[in-house]
């Protein structure tokens, strides 16, 4: 009995989940500063053990909440783990969206409502609320040196 | 037999005294009238089977098969009432009948917003009357899903539904959630409404609906989706139920509007009956072909079915009011004890919209009071004579008392009448083996006896339902007031 809200709620995450595909494009040999730090994402609970976790990284809360994406990772899925190190990162506050592009067509596939019908995660595990976790729950600091992040994707 | 039937009904009524109420089921709330007791909680985890005692009658020869119904059971955490009736978590009930016998069991649906709110024992999720709790995660509306209006069965696996989220799969047997039932691999998480209409082949057909976006679902008997089609209705009326005929698919658009996109949604509906209530009809082999048709602006919940004639006019049985029940403050008096027959009356009377081939359409009134109209399932979407329904209120409290079964081609209804003592609820029809006609049939229903806190099961003849049930059980406590149910044919 919430139809209207859900179909917010389509809209928003079907929109700022698509920019993972765009942030992991945009990937690139950035200059590295001499201290800098690297982000291990470990992925678990992957339930289809087939396609690839399509991975983005922003920069800040406004590259969170409608950018771009600073950078980003496509993992190949062959079991229910996978994990991806980048490297060269500022210190600094990030969040991540990610999705599990099953059938590997390059986009996270939705229902006829626009909500998604393939695997979706925050890091931090901050749940979707309404539309994708919100940057309070979903950010977190990069110190220098080595940092991780362990993000469910499955259920 | 008319009076020893009647006689015995009101003897079960007297005898089994409250006590019965405290030892088993409901936690009755202290200070509350008697009637709240179909809104209590039902026992968190549930009702392990137990027979029902037979107090009248026999059950006849061939009556063999499952029924099921479903309706909201979690109302109270605490001080904390949910904040409308339609907001309470779904149980299950299972009366298994054949053999003389009935055994009654009962199971919630371990929904996602269920387990969470048991875990924190508060409510969280936002829903039709309620505002939720900001911290509750709602990623899609199947973690809002109460899974609490009605029951399908489908090739043997059964279904929890609920009308903005996905149908929930149980297991027929123990009732135990098997998860979330998704019909194609693309539609995912797409709301499934609480009345899908089965064809007498099987051939299910539902709909998804998402404010004036409304997809249709045609599902083979065996339950794979044969195709899905989307429509646009240009507005988002409230829609709770539709209809089907052999040719064409109605949508209902009444003039109770979505107007805003916040939780609660009840506080979002705008009655505007200015804009009368309109009906969609598309050709189920061409959806291409539609044509929209006019009544005066009216609320409804529930339709019974419709058909068409040899001249091509539609016929819709549906239970009409003249403004919206069950509104903002309906389901809320109810949780909390109160019965305001301003805001609470039930107003519906069991009429018929006809639209003639050339389009025009009149509302046809039966004058009968009363809601949840049902038909023989093996007439759906048929010409047919007969509706079932309940109704025949109360006036110092909410729920129907009688059972009323319409005669559209004789003009004439007949009804049992359960008394004032209880209140009864939606009543199926379930074919006699062998039987052809529509009165080669059984009604079958729930009723709730308030002096005694027992819940009963009765079933009626349809050749002669004035004559009362021809067998009757109760359970040695009381389960709470559902919605809708099926019953499975063993």
């Amino acid at each position: 009995m919430i139809r209207p809200t859900i179909q917010l709620t389509a809209v928003v995450l079907g929109t700022l989940l698509a920019s993972c595909s765009t942030a992991e494009e945009a990937a690139s040999e950035a200059a590295q500063p001499a201290e800098t730090a690297s982000l291990t994402i470990s992925l678990t609970g992957i339930e289809t053990p087939s396609g690839t976790i399509r991975i983005g990284l922003f920069a800040g809360q406004e590259d969170y909440e409608g950018g771009p994406g600073l950078t980003g990772a496509a993992v190949p899925v062959e079991g229910e783990t996978a994990s991806v190190t980048l490297e060269g990162l500022a210190p600094g506050a990030y969040g991540i969206k990610l999705f599990h592009d099953v059938n590997d067509n390059g986009e996270m596939d939705t229902n006829p409502f626009g909500m998604p019908v393939e695997p979706y995660a925050f890091s931090n595990n901050a749940p979707a609320h309404f539309g994708p976790a919100k940057w309070d729950a979903a950010s977190f600091e990069l110190s220098v040196g080595e940092n991780t992040q362990d993000i469910q994707i499955g259920g | 037999m008319n009076m020893t039937r009647r006689s015995l009904i009101a003897a079960l009524g007297a005898g089994a005294g409250a006590a019965t109420l405290a030892g088993h089921g409901l936690a009755a709330v202290p200070g509350m009238p008697d009637w709240q007791v179909g809104y209590a909680n039902a026992p968190a985890e549930g009702f392990a089977p137990r027979a029902m005692d037979l107090v009248s009658g026999r059950l006849p020869d061939g009556f063999e098969g499952t029924f099921y119904r479903n309706g909201p059971a979690w109302f109270r955490y605490g001080a904390e009432t949910t904040g409308h009736w339609f907001d309470g978590d779904g149980m299950v009930q299972r009366i298994a009948l054949g053999g003389g016998g009935a055994v009654h069991s009962g199971q919630f649906v371990a929904t996602t917003k269920h387990r969470m709110e048991q875990a924190a024992q508060r409510f969280m999720a936002p829903g039709f009357g309620t505002a939720g709790d900001e911290s509750y995660p709602v990623a899609s509306a199947d973690d809002v899903n109460a899974a609490n209006t009605s029951v399908l069965m489908v090739d043997g696996r059964l279904h929890a539904l609920w009308e903005a989220g996905s149908a929930i799969e149980l297991n027929p047997e123990t009732l135990e959630t098997l998860g979330i039932r998704t019909w194609r691999d693309d539609l995912k998480g797409m709301p499934f409404l609480a009345h899908p209409k089965v064809e007498p082949d099987g051939t299910i057909w539902n709909l998804a609906v998402n404010g004036p976006y409304v997809g249709i679902y045609k599902i083979r008997p065996a339950g794979g989706v044969e195709r899905f089609d989307m429509v646009n209705l240009g507005a988002a009326p409230y829609i709770h139920d539709w209809a089907i005929t052999a040719r064409h698919l109605i949508l209902i658009v009444q003039p109770w509007l979505v107007d805003r996109f916040v939780p609660p949604i009840v506080n979002a509906l705008e009655w505007r009956p200015e804009e009368g209530l309109k009906l969609l009809i598309i050709d189920k082999d061409d959806m291409s072909k539609r044509r929209w048709a006019e009544v005066d602006g009216h609320a409804f919940f529930h339709t019974g079915a419709a058909w068409e004639d040899a001249s091509g006019a539609v016929h819709v049985d549906i239970a009409l009011y003249p403004e919206p029940y069950m509104g903002p403050g309906g389901g809320t008096n109810l949780m909390e004890g109160r019965y305001l027959p301003s805001e609470d009356e039930a107003g519906g009377v069991l009429s018929r919209i006809i639209v003639e081939a050339d389009g025009r359409a009149r509302i046809e009134s039966t004058g009968i009071g009363g809601e949840f109209p049902v038909v023989h399932p093996g007439f759906h979407g048929l010409g047919r004579r007969l509706t079932a329904l309940v109704g025949g209120h109360t006036p110092d409290r909410p729920g129907a008392r009688r059972v009323s079964l319409m005669d559209w081609q004789s003009g004439e209804a007949s009804h049992f009448d359960y008394g004032a003592g209880r209140m009864a609820e939606e009543h199926l029809f379930v074919a006699k083996p062998g039987g052809r006609g529509e009165r080669d049939a059984w009604l079958v229903g729930t009723v709730l006896n308030i002096a005694s806190g027992r819940s009963e099961v009765h079933v009626l003849d349809v050749a002669d339902i004035s004559a009362g049930p021809v067998a009757s059980f109760a359970a040695r406590y009381a389960w709470p007031l559902g919605f809708h149910g099926t019953f499975a044919p063993a």
